[in-house]
């Protein structure tokens, strides 16, 4: 089902991409975890009443009174859907569509392994590299949480939110790893795979700012995903989270599909 | 046995490009010329051999598999070395053979380190700055080492030295002495007359002729017998024109370039 080598190439090509959003996400989120302190939060807070919209459309609400209620306002509404979001963009791209594009998919293919077991490999690199990410966030935020505010995470809570951000990322990753099987150019498969996650965000932060274009929230997955729910444990929340794994899982099968029966000019 | 079939074989691009109702075999043992000007139809004929499209009408077989449905059980025999090389750039020549022979799964012997000193290749240096005789060298080491039964070879020789090309040549005379079957294409008559039995001419998609290597060159290899005045001057005009000297008269050929043959098949209608 999945070739070794392959995948062995495809995570060391996804290392340098994987070390530079690790080294961006410690820094923001051990920054914003250390903010969580009365004084400091009231000047995130007074931002929010500055301007109340703008702050809004990138989740932050402000007036948090825990510190799992403090992190979903300031890293869930932005930092942490966009860095992820930009690992999918990028290696979704270059899994697939780049060696089609470069020919070099005639390589892979010139030897006695099935172009499902590429595809499903190529698929579980993306999965892989969006599961890291995962588990490094929630590792992140509970250390430094214990670090600056000891006993006042609940794990239990993190790893909610945590699990319900990874199905998210699984969806956007599936929409580019779909574009990537899709098209056999690398423009279009760019194309499709940033634009529209991108334009989705777009929706979701108009969706924020209330008003009549919280419509825009129908035609979003981000819609899906809601943080301070899930660390409640709603089950609105939770059956959110898990349309979108089951997208996401939708998403990356009709990317195999399609790469096992499409025409290839190489 | 006919190891490769082409049967009826069409994918029509629009505006008379593609591949119309294409038809030839390649039998056990034999090395098939795949002739025709640049756009003709052959690698998209050969794209079809190796699985990569799907036939809109007809088929192609490779040992009896149809190259679509189990191009991944045909590719264990196949050596395929493609027209236009493109590899992993970010490797040197040396890891991307041995991640092929990992990714093929090859254990124990093979060929590489043979093939490496006949073509006296030194596969250190990332592949991005390699020339195209270099990447086409390793081209042919990937697609020759895990010693194939059956080799499909898109204009194989272009960017190699003429040196490089005849050890080529000689490369594939030793594998057709070994029983492999070869399918080779190229635009230059030359190279498939040095090298194949017979010869399949393709052009605008369509099969023109296929014939015998020796029916072919009878037809468009014209011999030419002068007479000249002195031994001495035979013997300068045979240097000169690479003829064959007997006295003072010497035999000179001449061969048809590929479009004259084309000319030849289509008649006066060689514009079509």
């Amino acid at each position: 089902m999945l070739n070794g080598v392959l995948f062995r190439r495809g995570m060391k090509g996804s290392v340098k991409l994987l070390l530079i959003l690790a080294a961006v996400l410690a820094m923001y989120v051990v920054i914003i975890v250390s903010m969580y302190e009365p004084e400091m939060a009231q000047l995130l807070d007074s931002y929010v009443e500055l301007m109340p919209e703008l702050m809004a459309a990138v989740g932050m609400t402000g007036g948090a009174t825990s510190l799992m209620g403090f992190l979903c306002s300031y890293l869930y509404g932005f930092i942490l859907l966009i860095f992820p979001m930009l690992f999918c963009i990028l290696r979704g791209n270059g899994l697939v569509a780049k060696y089609v594009d470069d020919s070099s998919m005639a390589s892979l293919l010139s030897a006695p392994v099935r172009r499902s077991t590429i595809a499903l490999t190529q698929g579980a690199v993306l999965v892989s590299g969006t599961l890291i990410l995962s588990v490094y966030i929630t590792a992140l935020e509970w250390f430094s949480g214990e670090y600056y505010f000891p006993g006042q995470l609940e794990l239990e809570q993190l790893l909610r939110v945590n699990a319900g951000l990874f199905c998210l990322h699984l969806c956007l990753g599936g929409i580019c790893f779909l574009a990537s099987c899709l098209f056999s150019e690398t423009k279009y498969s760019l194309g499709v795979g940033a634009g529209l996650p991108i334009l989705m965000y777009v929706f979701q932060m108009m969706a924020n700012m209330g008003g009549k274009a919280e419509t825009a929230k129908y035609f979003t997955v981000f819609t899906l995903f809601q943080p301070e729910e899930l660390a409640a444990g709603e089950s609105g929340a939770v059956a959110g989270a898990l349309v979108l794994l089951a997208l996401g899982l939708v998403l990356y099968g009709a990317a195999v599909a399609v790469f096992t029966r499409k025409d290839l000019h190489i | 046995m006919n190891v490769i079939c082409v049967e009826h074989l069409t994918r029509d691009y629009g505006g008379g490009k593609g591949v119309f109702d294409a038809n030839f075999q390649v039998s056990q043992g034999e090395v098939f010329g795949f002739l025709g000007p640049n756009g003709a139809g052959k690698t998209t004929t050969i794209r079809h051999l190796m699985g990569f499209l799907r036939a809109q009408q007809g088929r192609c077989t490779i040992a009896g598999l149809d190259c679509w449905k189990d191009r991944a059980r045909i590719q264990a025999q196949l050596g395929y070395v493609p027209g236009e090389i493109s590899f992993f750039d970010d490797m040197t020549g040396g890891d991307y053979l041995k991640f092929l022979e990992r990714y093929r799964n090859l254990r124990g012997e093979h060929r590489k380190q043979e093939l490496l000193d006949y073509f006296q290749m030194d596969p250190k240096g990332k592949i991005k700055k390699m020339s195209k005789g270099m990447k086409q060298k390793l081209g042919l080491v990937a697609a020759l080492m895990h010693d194939p039964e059956i080799l499909i070879f898109d204009e194989p020789t272009s960017g190699l030295d003429p040196l490089m090309q005849s050890r080529f040549v000689d490369l594939v005379a030793a594998e057709k002495k070994k029983g492999k079957t070869i399918l080779l294409s190229s635009h230059m008559f030359e190279e498939v007359e040095r090298t194949c039995d017979r010869i399949g001419i393709i052009r605008g998609g369509k099969m023109v002729a296929v014939d015998g290597v020796e029916q072919l060159r009878e037809r468009h290899v014209r011999p030419y017998t002068v007479t000249l005045d002195s031994e001495e001057l035979a013997a300068a005009f045979a240097r000169d024109f690479h003829g064959t000297q007997d006295g003072c008269r010497v035999t000179v050929t001449t061969r048809h370039s590929l479009e004259e043959i084309f000319m030849n098949y289509y008649g006066g209608d060689g514009a079509c």
